[in-house]
């Protein structure tokens, strides 16, 4: 069973016809993909947080496919502010509720870079058709991606997986906090 | 929506649902984005399997199971099952000593996929596929209700 922990063990195992499998016995980082911007990003993965099978899995920690994992977000932000110019560590300020907001502290990123016409004309091009989830949003400005791993670890020796967006994300969301709340409930 | 029943989210693996540019080259009239697939061998793929909603990874039509092999009908017996019939044979088999015919049956287990209607009597036609369960390796193709057909029914056909 393959646990999240930072010193990463994997054996080589000789199996039917002489192939290998890769058993992962300990993992801390995969290879996720966010679909929707068809990027891909190795990041660390910071937390089992939701098993459809069993519970047991969650409160060990262990890496199996389809488990939801909480995933570090800073690669995607660094890329999302290199591909589309706006910085999205920063939160959004709730009290002006214009839309200039959004954009206000996306512009400060690369203000003080000088950049060529071209670069920010491609820029501009990709800003236009720029749409970005506001529970994608809120995640990545926290540095927690919720994201579902989607390959088998202990045959393959990784864990990567996919982003969670739109319905998926609000189910899962959903299915955590009700976790929670039965949990907190209990406990008080 | 309704089809979340279970503990993890369903959805048809093929089919991604979060991209950005869906809905844009769509025929008016066409809501979701849905995996559907013509099995072959002459079956049409029911309408209600291409606009419907149910998720079912066994379904012939929108799941993930291929249909080959034997191609068996049968009548239903037994419903009750969630998403499974099991199905009735009957068949004559021949005593060479008293030179006369006996009545056999055998069951088998099939999947139903939910855009099939099924009732226990309707005439059902069911394909091979590889094993989805215990006792299951049979996917219903075709159901012909019972009274459908107009013609000389007898009441006992071997099949």
């Amino acid at each position: 069973m393959t646990k999240l922990s930072s010193n990463k063990t994997v054996r080589k195992i000789r199996v039917r016809g002489g192939n290998f499998k890769f058993r992962a016995l300990r993992l801390d980082t995969g290879n996720y993909s966010w679909g929707s911007e068809a990027t891909t990003r190795k990041t660390r993965i910071l937390d089992v947080v939701y098993n459809a099978s069993n519970n047991e899995l969650v409160r060990t920690q262990t890496l199996v496919k389809s488990a939801i994992v909480q995933v570090d977000a800073v690669p995607f932000r660094q890329w999302y502010s290199q591909h589309y110019g706006i910085d999205l560590s920063k939160k959004k300020k709730v009290v002006s509720g214009k839309k200039e907001a959004e954009e206000g502290e996306a512009v400060p990123a690369d203000a003080e870079k000088k950049q060529s016409k071209h670069v920010l004309a491609k820029l501009t091009a990709r800003n236009q058709n720029r749409k970005l989830d506001p529970h994608l949003e809120d995640q990545l400005a926290s540095g927690r991606l919720l994201a579902c791993i989607s390959s088998r670890p202990g045959q393959c020796g990784r864990a990567d997986g996919y982003v969670l967006e739109g319905k998926e994300l609000e189910f899962y969301q959903k299915k955590i906090q009700r976790k929670k709340g039965k949990g907190a409930s209990a406990a008080a | 929506m309704a089809e979340q029943t279970e503990r993890a989210f369903l959805k048809q693996p093929k089919v991604f649902l979060c991209g950005k540019t869906s809905g844009k080259g769509r025929a008016p009239g066409k809501r979701g984005n849905r995996f559907y697939k013509n099995i072959g061998l002459g079956f049409k793929t029911p309408r209600e399997a291409i606009e419907g909603t149910y998720i079912d990874k066994k379904c012939p039509f929108t799941g993930n199971v291929s249909i080959r092999g034997r191609i068996l009908t049968g009548t239903v017996n037994c419903t009750k099952m969630t998403r499974t019939i099991t199905v009735r044979r009957d068949y004559l088999h021949f005593v060479k000593k008293y030179q006369r015919y006996e009545k056999r049956h055998s069951n088998l287990s099939a999947h139903v996929s939910p855009c099939f209607r099924v009732k226990e009597g309707d005439k059902v036609i069911i394909g091979q596929c590889r094993p989805l369960s215990k006792t299951v390796r049979f996917n219903v193709l075709k159901v012909i209700p019972m009274g459908a057909a107009e013609g000389g029914k007898k009441a006992f056909t071997a099949m």
